[in-house]
């Protein structure tokens, strides 16, 4: 399958930075797939979503180097904070949820029907006449997610997308994933929620002061990325996994 | 309470755009008129208004906040301190003229402000986005209306969030005059960088959402336009140019 993102020796340095917030990044992204992206603050997570999506430096401002190609026409994104992503112009959950596909000029229907699909796919339909600003954090979070999901993106970037959720509902969010990427979309997620991403991605890139650390199976990298962060917080260095079958299959890799 | 304000009043119920006519007709018939008596009654029209709108009470306060420290000091400076010829009132001697100036002036800015407080509060910001929406006014423009009509709630809101989280680290807002001042630092620096910082997202949310694109939104919910209130601003709009007709004619009242 054709990568839905490919980047090539890619660099990203902000507006007024010196140093550059990604540093030669060269990477494909599948479409189909849920790829997460993880690293400590500052490690370039947030900023590699942008950049993938296409918002950096389009809308950023900044510098960008390389070569970045994304097949991708249709990018949704879902920050942390949910009160940052309302429109501010729609007093119903259900007109917010409506907000994108109304904004494609879509007939009313058509608007009406991606709406309520998506507002029953987060679990929100019982809210649609709420007004989102007396809704919980939570509440909103799985409304924001339903608005970009109303869109039916076909590149969905989820930037720390359960910051603002209860375990029922980060689990539940995560679900949705890889029946989102099994529609055909690509599903870039950065978090530092590493046993859920685990339990739904293809795969996982470690970012580490702007560059690829890690890349490979999330089960894999992303264990050895909690090890090292244990073992970096206890003081000594990363023991080698004990599990057996993760051993092996890094032997196989 | 500056801001809409839920209701069932005739202008809660009419299309956005005839609070907003008529409000606007008040505010250019206030600049048409240059007497005492004919002020009168275009502050009496705002009160009408204002009551049709059953926000009387609602923006009573706002109003006289507003409006109590102009008539103040434009009686010092016109009435007092304004030319001859003067008259005694008590141990005051007041400018006939100065004062005249003084009524017209206050009337003036008390009509504007009272017809813009109703109106405010009187039109829903998501009828009027849908309204807007309806005769295809492009997005930026609708987004920079209603994000100007909703600012003062909006910024209420993050203001008293604020306060509270400092007041949760031991910030005092009350006590002299000096104590509250040095007070503002800590709320005025978190509002205004807070606000910087989400309109970035908030970009990054609306285009995801194609707010941004030149296709015609869809409006889900447009209000009725009536032949009646279609009417009745053509007729403002008359009424309006027939007394700067007047006035450029020289019998202006």
């Amino acid at each position: 399958m054709n990568p839905a993102v490919r980047l090539a020796r890619v660099s990203f340095t902000y507006p007024g930075r010196e140093a550059p917030a990604l540093a030669d990044i060269s990477l494909e992204i599948r479409a189909g797939e849920v790829t997460v992206v993880t690293g400590d603050v500052g490690a370039g997570t947030s900023t590699l979503l942008l950049v993938a999506a296409g918002f950096a430096p389009r809308l950023t401002g900044g510098v960008l180097t390389g070569v970045r190609e994304v097949s991708a026409v249709r990018p949704g994104i879902v920050f942390a904070t949910p009160w940052t992503q309302l429109t501010g112009l729609c007093h119903t959950v259900a007109a917010e949820v409506a907000f994108g596909p109304a904004s494609q000029g879509a007939p009313v229907a058509a608007v009406r029907e991606a709406a309520e699909r998506a507002m029953d796919a987060l679990g929100v339909r019982h809210l649609a006449a709420r007004d989102p600003v007396t809704l919980s954090g939570g509440e909103l979070q799985r409304v924001v997610v339903a608005g970009a999901l109303a869109l039916a993106p076909d590149l969905l970037v989820l930037d720390d997308p359960a910051a603002e959720l209860d375990p029922a509902g980060a689990d539940a969010l995560y679900a949705l994933l890889p029946g989102i990427a099994a529609a055909g979309a690509t599903v870039l997620v950065a978090t530092p929620d590493h046993a859920r991403a685990a339990r739904v991605a293809h795969r996982a890139i470690v970012l580490a002061e702007g560059r690829v650390a890690a890349d490979g199976p999330p089960a894999l990298t992303l264990q050895d990325t909690d090890t090292a962060v244990i073992a970096r917080m206890a003081g000594c260095p990363p023991p080698l996994p004990l599990d057996p079958a993760a051993l092996a299959a890094r032997v196989v890799r | 309470m500056i801001g809409y304000v839920a209701g069932r009043s005739p202008l809660h119920r009419a299309h956005p755009y005839t609070p907003l006519a008529a409000a606007g007709a008040l505010l250019l018939a206030a600049f048409a008129v240059s007497t005492p008596r004919a002020i009168g009654l275009v502050v009496a029209g705002a009160v009408l208004l204002a009551l049709a709108g059953g926000t009387g009470r609602v923006i009573l306060r706002p109003m006289l906040m507003l409006v109590l420290p102009t008539w103040l000091l434009l009686l010092v400076l016109h009435g007092i301190l304004g030319g001859a010829p003067h008259v005694a009132f008590g141990p005051v001697g007041l400018s006939e003229p100065g004062v005249r100036r003084a009524l017209v002036l206050g009337g003036r800015v008390t009509a504007i402000v009272i017809a813009f407080l109703t109106a405010l509060g009187t039109v829903s910001p998501s009828r009027l986005v849908e309204a807007m929406t309806a005769r295809g006014v492009p997005f930026g423009r609708v987004f920079l209306l209603v994000s100007t009509l909703t600012l003062v709630p909006r910024m209420r809101a993050r203001t008293a969030a604020i306060l509270e989280a400092q007041q949760c680290r031991g910030l005092r807002a009350g006590g002299s005059p000096a104590a509250r001042l040095r007070a503002l630092v800590p709320l005025v620096l978190p509002l205004i960088l807070g606000a910087l910082a989400e309109v970035d997202e908030q970009v990054l949310a609306l285009d995801a959402r194609g707010a941004g694109t030149n296709v015609r939104r869809t409006a889900l919910d447009p209000p009725p336009d009536h032949v009646a209130e279609r009417v009745l601003r053509w007729l403002l709009f008359l009424g309006v140019l027939g007394a700067y007709a007047a006035k450029f004619a020289g019998r202006g009242a």
